[in-house]
């Protein structure tokens, strides 16, 4: 697991790969106002590296926060702007009750991969 | 006088967060509430204390926030409390506006509007010159 530069074992894991002509960022672990900051990064990255789109794998996301919310309202926009595809892979239940608390549920296009 | 059960001193340091979150949802199933109920409030409680991390202290690690608990039988009284910068009057409202468009999103408006879907009552009072205080209320249900 890898550490911060306090030491402390973060909690978050963020990987970003090509798959099928798309940018894949996959998620795990808490997304907080700590630790969003890193998926910012690698969705920034990911908008950068394709011309088609890019999506973000939030299966294994076990909690997620506004911070994280507004992390993938940033990035749908700024994929808009690309004229990129944006859209979420199997978002977790938590990330399914923030989306539906903050009204943003809809607004997302969801992909669901076994 | 209502007591609090349990009253802790965070410093402003978005890395405790997570270790708050585990304090709340064990004092919310532990004070008779449900696991989801328990993950409502944690959500919610987080993001009081990201606001004044982010907005109170503007950021700075090296301030302090004090997060107060107590159950009785009407329900949950959660208070946050930090002494930063007071919120200016209006921003509270403003910071709540409908972010249903994603052009609206803005972090601070949505972390409110969460800790208000979650709980049945909600008090924000910023000070006069310092600090801030939010108390939520969480009522209990009754069945059948």
């Amino acid at each position: 697991m890898k550490v911060d530069r306090n030491g402390e074992k973060m909690e978050l894991e963020v990987n970003v790969k090509e798959q099928n002509g798309d940018m894949l960022v996959t998620v795990k672990g808490d997304v907080d106002l700590y630790t969003s900051p890193r998926v910012r990064s690698a969705l920034v990255k990911a908008l950068t590296k394709t011309s088609g789109g890019v999506g973000i794998d939030l299966r294994e996301v076990t909690y997620m926060d506004s911070s994280g919310v507004a992390t993938l309202v940033e990035a749908l926009r700024a994929a808009g702007q690309k004229k990129l595809d944006f859209f979420l892979v199997s978002p977790s239940k938590p990330v399914m009750k923030v989306l539906e608390l903050s009204r943003l549920d809809s607004v997302f296009r969801i992909r669901k991969d076994s | 006088m209502n007591c609090p059960d349990l009253r802790i001193q965070v410093r402003s340091e978005p890395r405790f967060l997570k270790c708050i979150r585990e304090l709340l949802r064990s004092y919310v199933v532990n004070s008779g509430f449900s696991r989801d109920q328990a993950e409502s409030v944690a959500l919610a409680v987080d993001e009081a204390c990201s606001n004044s991390i982010r907005h109170s202290y503007g950021g700075s690690c090296d301030e302090f926030f004090e997060i107060s608990l107590r159950s009785d039988p009407a329900g949950l009284e959660i208070v946050v409390t930090d002494q930063g910068r007071p919120a200016p009057p209006g921003e509270i409202a403003r910071r709540k506006a409908d972010p249903t468009a994603p052009e609206e999103v803005k972090p601070g408006g949505l972390g409110l509007r969460l800790i208000s879907e979650v709980f049945d009552e909600v008090d924000f009072r910023p000070g006069q010159e310092r600090g801030n205080r939010v108390i939520m209320r969480l009522k209990r249900k009754s069945e059948g």
